[in-house]
């Protein structure tokens, strides 16, 4: 039997890769299992998905602790999960990434494949949806299932959702990350430091459950506490302000769903800690003062 | 009152976890911006409850609380008259869902309604049971395909139209009822000043796009809740006791066809389908406008 985890965030369809990857699996006469975890978060907050593969049947229904492969959908995730937890002595991570293998910091070395899946997805599906081209570049770095099966997993799977044509679309997303997939060891020493959580006890309660603000050292809890929870990286589009062009007229400031648009000198100007990249200032800007770029990420 | 009377401080912070381009958010931190921070606030289980006060953060900044789904009437009339008694004056809040609103908690709202308790409830509208993956509501329209009104073989998506509750509220005739839209900036923010000003029951109700449950692009959603405007899907009034006081007409009817286009919900639409809910929102803008569309 071998394991995946897949890390993702909510809406980047971390669940259907791995339910693809199962069927793909299923297709070549194996037993494969997946299903998905979350917790009451909304899209953009971090998933994990699983599937196992077999060549019996199989009974154990747990969460996945200790992977064979690990699956990163969005680069961003390896500062805030820790992506390695319970990695094989042998196993691999794959990445989708613009890195090379050997460019990768984790926090020790291990086998990594990495593709550049949001580009591929942007050109050929015209969206940053990176969950079918990953699924090549599991193929290459597995060697576990073969890219034609993935390709027909992907047209059964998508294609029944989202019609025929999309559902092609995706196997060749799958296919030219499969060609590009890189295979190679990642760097380490970069310490993973888990975020502490702010679990008081009943006698840390405040009686009658009011909490004000508190610094604690998990960080803020309390009133107005969800400031320190940078949002800035669930975005792939990154609005940039033409300030020439700029007239101050502040609907961008009111429509900004994060409402980290602020006025600088009456010019918008947007705090790209919180910034979702959801498009809405670009869409409504009256004078075109908004561009919406693809976002480039160190 | 326009957008640039609006105060720059903000009683809603971001790092919220609501979906890139979710409108719920721009409406509540507007609408806090008027309502201000003498105000307390209370949530039944829906979406807003979860991307902005998951324990144990909280994007709000005035006393906030949660309560069970079906009672956010009965809570805000609770302390509403707490306040009275203690002789305070505070601004008491109610923001619910529409599944929080059209269905599990229309009675413990219309018995507050009924007695006229000195409270704000609004409802943000978003057409389903967004939290717990898209049920459709007494709210959700004609024909969207929902997580339990699935288009396909079986049902063309759900087969009732949407419940007009913003006249079920305008038949308590309490004090004040306001349909409003966040497309309009002018209109949305005079008519929370209007409620806050307004003694005795005031209710609410807001348009809210959802890009994941509707399924269309999170840039778009400001022009969804304009198209819905223009297109009559929703609509948007006054009412004071009962009787409307004002009326927003679009300047140019847009047909329903143009509205629900990009939206993936009513992508499995078909031509009698469309002339189907254009007949209901004929129907609608005929009993509204007193004329024929
Ligand atoms: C009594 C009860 N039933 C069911 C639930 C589960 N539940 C939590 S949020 C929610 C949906 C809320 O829908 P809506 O009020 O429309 O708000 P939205 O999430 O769409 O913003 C449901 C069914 C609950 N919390 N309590
Ligand atoms: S909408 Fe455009 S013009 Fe208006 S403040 Fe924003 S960037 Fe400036
Ligand atoms: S892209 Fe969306 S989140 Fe970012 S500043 Fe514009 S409106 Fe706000
Ligand atoms: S599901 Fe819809 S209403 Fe809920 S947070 Fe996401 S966009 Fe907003
Ligand atoms: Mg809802």
């Amino acid at each position: 039997m071998y394991e995946i985890r897949f890390h993702g965030r909510g809406g980047q369809g971390g669940r259907m890769a791995a339910e693809a990857y199962a069927l793909a699996a299923f297709l070549e006469g194996k037993y494969a299992v997946s299903f998905p975890f979350f917790g009451a978060e909304r899209r953009g907050a971090p998933v994990r998905a699983f599937t196992r593969v077999d060549d019996k049947k199989i009974r154990i229904k747990t969460q996945i602790y200790e992977p064979d492969y690990v699956v990163v959908l969005d680069e961003t995730l390896i500062e805030t999960e820790d992506v390695l937890e319970g990695l094989k002595e042998d196993g691999m991570v794959i990445i989708n990434t613009p890195k090379k293998p050997e460019e990768v910091q984790l926090s020790k070395p291990v086998k990594c494949a990495t593709v550049d899946a949001t580009s591929i997805a942007l050109e050929i599906l015209g969206r940053p949806i990176t969950n079918t081209a990953i699924l090549g570049a599991i193929a290459k770095a597995t060697g576990k299932v073969s890219i034609d099966s993935i390709e027909k997993a992907i047209i059964e799977k998508f294609g029944a959702r989202l019609g025929k044509e999309a559902g092609e679309k995706n196997a060749k997303a799958a296919r030219v990350a499969y060609e590009k997939t890189l295979v190679g060891v990642s760097q380490g020493g970069k310490e993973f430091v888990p975020r502490k959580r702010w679990l008081p006890t009943v006698e840390e309660m405040p009686i009658g459950g009011a909490i004000g603000t508190l610094q604690t050292e998990a960080g803020l809890v309390g009133i107005g506490s969800f400031i320190e929870n940078k949002t800035g990286d669930w975005r792939t589009f990154i609005p940039v302000v033409d300030k020439e062009k700029c007239i101050g007229c502040r609907l961008c400031w009111f429509y900004c769903p994060e409402g980290c648009i602020s006025m600088v000198e009456d010019k918008a100007t947007v705090d790209y800690d919180y910034c979702k990249g959801c498009g809405i200032c670009a869409n409504e800007c009256p004078v075109n003062a908004i561009e919406m770029k693809r976002e480039v990420r160190e | 009152m326009n957008i640039k009377d609006l105060p720059e401080e903000s009683l809603f912070t971001p790092g919220h976890t609501a979906c890139a381009g979710c409108a719920a958010p721009a409406i509540v931190r507007n609408m806090m911006k008027i309502f201000g921070k003498d105000t307390i606030v209370y949530t039944p289980a829906n979406c807003l409850l979860v991307f902005s006060g998951t324990y144990p953060h909280l994007a709000w900044k005035v006393p906030y609380l949660h309560e069970a789904f079906e009672n956010t009437g009965a809570c805000i009339s609770g302390v509403a008259r707490a306040y009275r008694r203690k002789g305070r004056k505070v601004l008491v809040v109610g923001f619910a869902g529409d599944g929080g609103t059209y269905d599990i908690g229309i009675q413990a709202l219309s018995g507050a309604a009924e007695r006229n308790e000195d409270a704000i409830y609004v409802c943000y509208d978003n057409e389903a049971y967004m939290n717990t993956g898209i049920q459709r509501s007494g709210a959700t329209p004609y024909g969207a395909s929902t997580t339990t009104t699935p288009a396909g073989r079986k049902i063309p998506g759900k087969l009732e139209h949407k419940k007009d509750m913003a006249e079920i509220m305008r038949a308590h005739e309490i004090p004040y009822v306001a349909t409003l839209s966040i497309s309009h900036p002018k209109d949305f923010l005079e008519k929370v000043k209007k409620a806050k000003e307004t003694e005795g029951f005031r209710y609410l109700h807001v348009l809210s796009p959802c890009p994941t449950g509707w399924r269309f692009d999170p840039s778009k959603t400001i022009e969804m809740a304009r198209k819905a405007v223009d297109s009559g899907m929703w609509t948007l009034y006054e009412a004071e006791y009962g009787e409307i006081t004002n009326i927003y007409k679009p300047k140019k009817k847009i047909p329903v066809e143009e509205y629900i286009k990009g939206q993936g919900r009513f992508r499995h639409f078909t031509p009698e389908m469309i002339e189907e809910l254009q007949r209901w929102v004929d129907r609608k803008w005929e009993r509204l406008y007193g004329e024929k569309p």
